[in-house]
């Protein structure tokens, strides 16, 4: 089935690997990622959505009015794009009058939203268009073993009156997407806590990041699998900024999903770009060299 | 420092139920209206479980209130919220305290109260169309994984959608 791929800021420039490792698994599931042109920042849901409601209501409708003109569902590979496009796509959707409002504002560049696709993150395409079995079908290199400790992050599942994926309190879309790959899914303390990352002041996220990384290490996971680069952002590089304003190491690695799902369908470590990260997945380089 | 130490501040206000019509105004502030100070929002919010000061319910307890002074300023503790929306799981009355506190916030910016980080981010957004920087090093890392150049935003696109009604 086609889509059209929405990667988002942070993957596009930070963290290009989780691009091409998203670009190169789903192809062989039989997803066709068809490009499209002309989009801007979803707005991010964060600072934009906080300058003026109206302006990313309007940035947003027109990034999904450049899909609808393709012509197919928007596949998000980011948890704050899928909050910022879901959103914004079910708002316009259940308000005809704010949908006439934005609508005026696209007229000036010739533009309209219709509200004719859906957007929907690419782990959600996975277990719904494809199926899990679909997903196992394609590994050649079963994961097994590894002890992969999920980190949902809050923008896959909540608000879920706008996401519609899962239960937010008891979810399991990841620990199956897991399992299909052969890992073993480590549900901890701390498996649903925010990342903090939106927080003005550093104590509070701070404080997060260290109970999840203990909550994690307690466990005795190989590493730390999600589904967001902001996430991924506050996780990785994050642990060393914290490390050492409180003289600990955590060396908790942080996987991306669809590294992971590349490696088990034979792809090796660095074309899935794990050799960029600031915490090694030690654990993943020595299976994929036995 | 418990909340219910916190609470005698309350009484050193004014009461100023002008301040609902302003929230009013801002998209989603109307939300406030529906709260009944039940703190359902209070349990499982992360700011509020990792701090002394974030409580969600008292945030709508000043808006309702009026306590404009308090929430709209760069250090109000609405900028404290960490956006996760299980508050607005767990509201009976569909309030969204996300979308309400994302309401005050917009009065912030209105009012040139906002962090400069806000402004600074979606600055980015308006100048270049991204909230991060296309740096040569970017090109180079993705020219290795096999992808495209970046394009160039449309941000006359946006400038022309986002001008004034």
């Amino acid at each position: 089935m086609k889509y059209t791929p929405f990667f988002g800021c942070m993957m596009t420039t930070k963290y290009p690997w989780f691009d091409s490792s998203v670009r190169k698994t789903v192809a062989s599931i039989g997803l066709d990622l068809v490009d499209a042109e002309g989009f801007t920042c979803c707005p991010d849901p964060i600072y934009f959505q906080a300058r003026d409601k109206m302006d990313w209501y309007t940035v947003a409708a027109r990034n999904i009015a450049v899909a609808e003109d393709a012509g197919h569902d928007i596949i998000t590979t980011c948890s704050g794009c899928t909050a910022t496009l879901s959103e914004v796509n079910l708002a316009l959707k259940e308000d005809e009058e704010l949908k006439e409002k934005v609508n005026k504002r696209l007229k000036k560049i010739g533009r309209e939203y219709k509200g004719s696709i859906n957007v929907r993150h690419a782990v959600t395409v996975l277990r719904d268009d494809y199926g899990l079995d679909r997903v196992a079908e394609t590994v050649t290199r079963p994961l097994e073993g590894l002890k992969v400790a999920v980190h949902y992050g809050c923008h896959l599942l909540k608000p879920s009156r706008v996401m519609r994926v899962d239960d937010p309190d008891r979810p399991t879309i990841l620990e199956n997407l897991l399992k299909a790959i052969g890992a073993e899914p480590i549900h901890h303390d701390k498996t649903l806590l925010c990342c903090g990352r939106a927080c003005m002041t550093d104590s509070i996220p701070n404080s997060m990041v260290a109970d999840i990384m203990d909550s994690i290490k307690n466990q005795n996971a190989d590493c730390m699998g999600l589904i967001c680069p902001t996430c991924f952002d506050e996780f990785d590089l994050g642990q060393i900024v914290l490390g050492r304003k409180l003289k600990r190491t955590f060396n908790v690695p942080v996987v991306y999903y669809f590294q992971l799902l590349g490696l088990a369908q034979g792809l090796t470590p660095e074309e899935v770009g794990l050799n960029m990260h600031k915490v090694k997945a030690e654990r993943l380089f020595e299976m994929a060299a036995a | 420092m418990s909340q219910a130490e916190k609470l005698p501040t309350l009484k050193r206000h004014k009461l100023n139920f002008a301040f609902r019509e302003k929230l009013n105004s801002v998209p989603e502030g109307f939300r406030h209206n529906y709260c009944y100070q039940c703190s359902a929002c209070v349990a499982d919010c992360p700011a509020n479980n990792y701090s002394d000061s974030f409580n969600p319910r008292l945030i709508l307890l000043k808006a309702i209130l009026g306590f404009e002074d308090e929430l709209i300023a760069p250090g109000s503790e609405i900028w404290n919220c960490t956006n996760c929306y299980t508050c607005s799981e767990r509201c009976p009355q569909d309030v969204r305290p996300v979308d309400v506190i994302i309401a005050l916030k917009n009065l912030c910016i209105r009012e040139g109260k906002a962090p400069a980080l806000v402004t600074t981010v979606s600055d980015s957004v308006l100048e270049s169309g991204m909230t991060t920087k296309v740096t040569p090093l970017a090109e180079k890392r993705r020219s290795e994984y096999g992808l495209a150049a970046i394009k160039s935003s449309p941000v006359d696109d946006i400038k022309k959608i986002l001008e004034d009604d």
